[in-house]
């Protein structure tokens, strides 16, 4: 399978007249589709099923599960640990053809007990590793609850050493008492995304979206590298995000000028998009100026092929002796996701210090990005909470979790 | 150096987004003049009083609203410049008419006094007495009051009293007592609040043209 890089500079135009001149640099990787070489999926539900969600919670859970069966590939494997302040495997690791046997052990879990979600991925990852060999590996973690009997900081942990074993985690928060920063945070380390199940009714939707997803990565492990060429610097403060499909802060390695970014698996049919906020002198001989080498580094499931380099894609600049800006409208728009994301960020840091007015203002400005970014939806609920701030009542948990989903994504109605 | 007007972060040169919370930051460019930094939307240099309103730039640089009389039409194809007020008649009309204005000194950013007002009222959002002079934007404005001082125009002069604010008003770094009001001079400093950190230097600009 083959991967697709595009690089986009905020502005092409550097303004010479302009000591520093900061652009952002917008790198899409995606990877190319070829029906013939579909890879296997090593799916394994980690599913909460602590006394919280007795009845309609975990029947719908169990029936989400079981509708996943179907929809999967007989080569593709399956795993499913059910936690509550312990975890235990209740479908080991094999493949999808034994649908019913598969589907009678689901039903059979029964809500019961607190909840351990380090436990969980603990246990789903030793379980997931028995199919490793040629499969793209993703989990869903499914939890309502505080990580009562566990450790965040232990959930992080595992987070990032599936990231290391090349698993991608992705969070599913039901109801509305799950802790959203622990969640995401996980999602974040896991590579994976961020889902909120509101109701019982929207379990099998969510599920679904993931599965499909999960079902369209084509390549994995991929890491972004940039060469920067002289006179080019990062920004000194949060210098890479993803944007999409859902915006995440990056940690970065920097080595002199070369910088090591993890991005997770690659899509088929979405890109995953990376802005990198630079810092350019606008000097050189000529009127171009060269701005980075960008090279993706990835495996290759369907081929057996591990730390495979794409071509390296050189962004250049102009330099025009007087200056006029050319703006990318689509570059544009992925800067606004993260004004958004971000804005929201300040905003709940704002209220967690108990400053009500400073947090709506924040609200309010990330409602404006939204809108200027078309996301409508989003715009809503982000002004609708900033409203509900203005006068002086305080934000529900639902509220909380919808903030965050919608400062992350761009929801879709299909 | 540029500070954000939405979260407050403290921004390296050439940023136009915040690194922070990526909000758009004010566009800054030198003033015809002195040279100093102003805001592209600015009317007056803040630190030489230059109408920056009568320069006509190179069209690229130029927001869109600030062509000038004395462009031809092709400088801005897309919109029927609204006429300037000012400016066709101060080849004829000599009169002085002195802008006043407030340099808010953390940001360098000028604040035009609204010409048609006699009572301007400095404060933050409230549903008691909107500020005509909304100071929420700049850092540090958590220590104004929402309603904190008035501007009142009476002839040429104008006055400055403190309206009952929390942390008080100081006029050139003494403390203006509740009720007493004070007679402003161009180049006097308002510091609103205590610690000098929202603070503003009263201007009277003449607008170029009219020497």
């Amino acid at each position: 399978m083959q991967i697709k890089l595009t690089c986009k500079l905020s502005d092409d135009n550097l303004n010479p007249s302009q000591g520093l001149n900061q652009r952002q640099l917008a790198i899409a990787i995606s990877a190319r589709a070829e029906p013939s070489q579909e890879v296997p999926l090593n799916l394994c539900l980690i599913l909460d099923h602590s006394g919280s969600m007795a009845g309609k919670p975990l029947d719908t859970v169990k029936k989400a599960a079981t509708e996943l069966l179907h929809q999967m590939d007989w080569r593709d494997r399956i795993s499913v640990i059910g936690f509550d302040h312990k975890a235990r495997v209740v479908v080991p690791n094999q493949p999808v053809d034994y649908i019913e046997r598969i589907k009678s052990d689901i039903y059979a879990l029964t809500a019961g007990g607190g909840t351990c979600i380090d436990e969980g991925i603990r246990l789903g990852l030793q379980e997931m590793a028995k199919g490793k060999t040629g499969t793209v590996g993703q989990a869903f973690i499914l939890t309502d609850g505080e990580n009562e009997h566990g450790s965040n900081e232990r959930c992080l942990q595992f987070a990032r050493l599936a990231a290391e074993c090349n698993i991608t985690l992705h969070a599913l928060g039901f109801g509305d008492y799950w802790n959203q920063d622990v969640l995401e945070r996980i999602a974040d380390a896991g590579g994976g995304a961020l889902a909120y199940i509101p109701n019982p009714e929207t379990a099998e939707r969510e599920f679904q979206k993931l599965l499909k997803r999960a079902q369209s990565v084509g390549l994995t492990n991929a890491h972004l590298l940039v060469e920067l060429e002289p006179g080019v610097r990062l920004a000194e403060l949060k210098p890479i995000a993803q944007v999409a499909p859902e915006t995440v802060e990056l940690s970065v390695n920097q080595e002199d000028n070369l910088v090591a970014v993890r991005l997770g698996d690659l899509m088929t049919d979405r890109e995953r998009v990376v802005v990198a906020n630079l810092y350019i002198h606008p000097v050189a001989e000529g009127t171009t100026k060269p701005i980075a080498k960008v090279q993706v580094r990835y495996d290759d499931p369907s081929a057996g092929r591990t730390n495979i380099t794409s071509e390296p894609a050189l962004v250049v600049a102009n330099l025009p002796a007087s200056y006029t800006p050319a703006i990318d409208p689509q570059v544009q728009t992925y800067l606004y996701a993260l004004a958004k994301y971000r804005q929201t960020q300040l905003a709940e840091l704002k209220l967690s210090q108990g400053d009500k007015q400073g947090a709506a203002t924040l609200l309010q400005s990330a409602a404006q990005t939204a809108l200027q970014m078309g996301d409508r939806q989003g715009a809503t609920v982000l002004q609708a909470n900033a409203t509900r701030l203005q006068q002086g009542s305080t934000l529900s948990e639902a509220d909380r979790k919808q903030t965050r989903i919608v400062s992350k994504t761009v929801i879709v109605d299909s | 150096m540029l500070i954000c007007p939405s979260c407050a972060h403290v921004n390296p040169e050439g940023a136009t987004y915040c690194e922070a919370c990526f909000t758009p930051l004010p566009v800054m460019r030198p003033c015809p003049s002195c040279g100093a930094l102003v805001q592209a939307s600015a009317s007056f240099c803040g630190s030489c009083g230059f109408n920056l309103k009568a320069v006509v730039q190179n069209p690229a640089n130029m927001p869109v609203g600030m062509g000038m009389s004395m462009s031809n039409s092709e400088l801005n194809p897309e919109l029927p410049s609204p006429v300037p007020e000012a400016l066709p008649e101060t080849a004829k009309t000599q009169l002085q008419i002195l802008k006043a204005g407030l340099l808010h000194l953390q940001t360098n950013t000028l604040v035009e006094l609204p010409s048609h007002l006699s009572v301007i009222h400095i404060g933050k959002p409230n549903s008691v007495i909107p500020p005509d002079i909304d100071v929420s934007g700049f850092p540090n404005s958590d220590i104004v009051s929402r309603v904190h001082a008035d501007i009142r125009i009476e002839g040429d002069a104008y006055y400055i009293e403190d309206t009952g604010s929390s942390n008080g008003t100081y006029i050139n770094n003494l403390p203006l007592p509740v009720g007493n009001k004070h007679k402003l001079r161009s180049g006097d400093r308002i510091a609103l609040g205590k610690g000098d950190k929202v603070t503003f230097i009263f201007q009277m600009v003449q607008p170029a043209g009219s020497s």
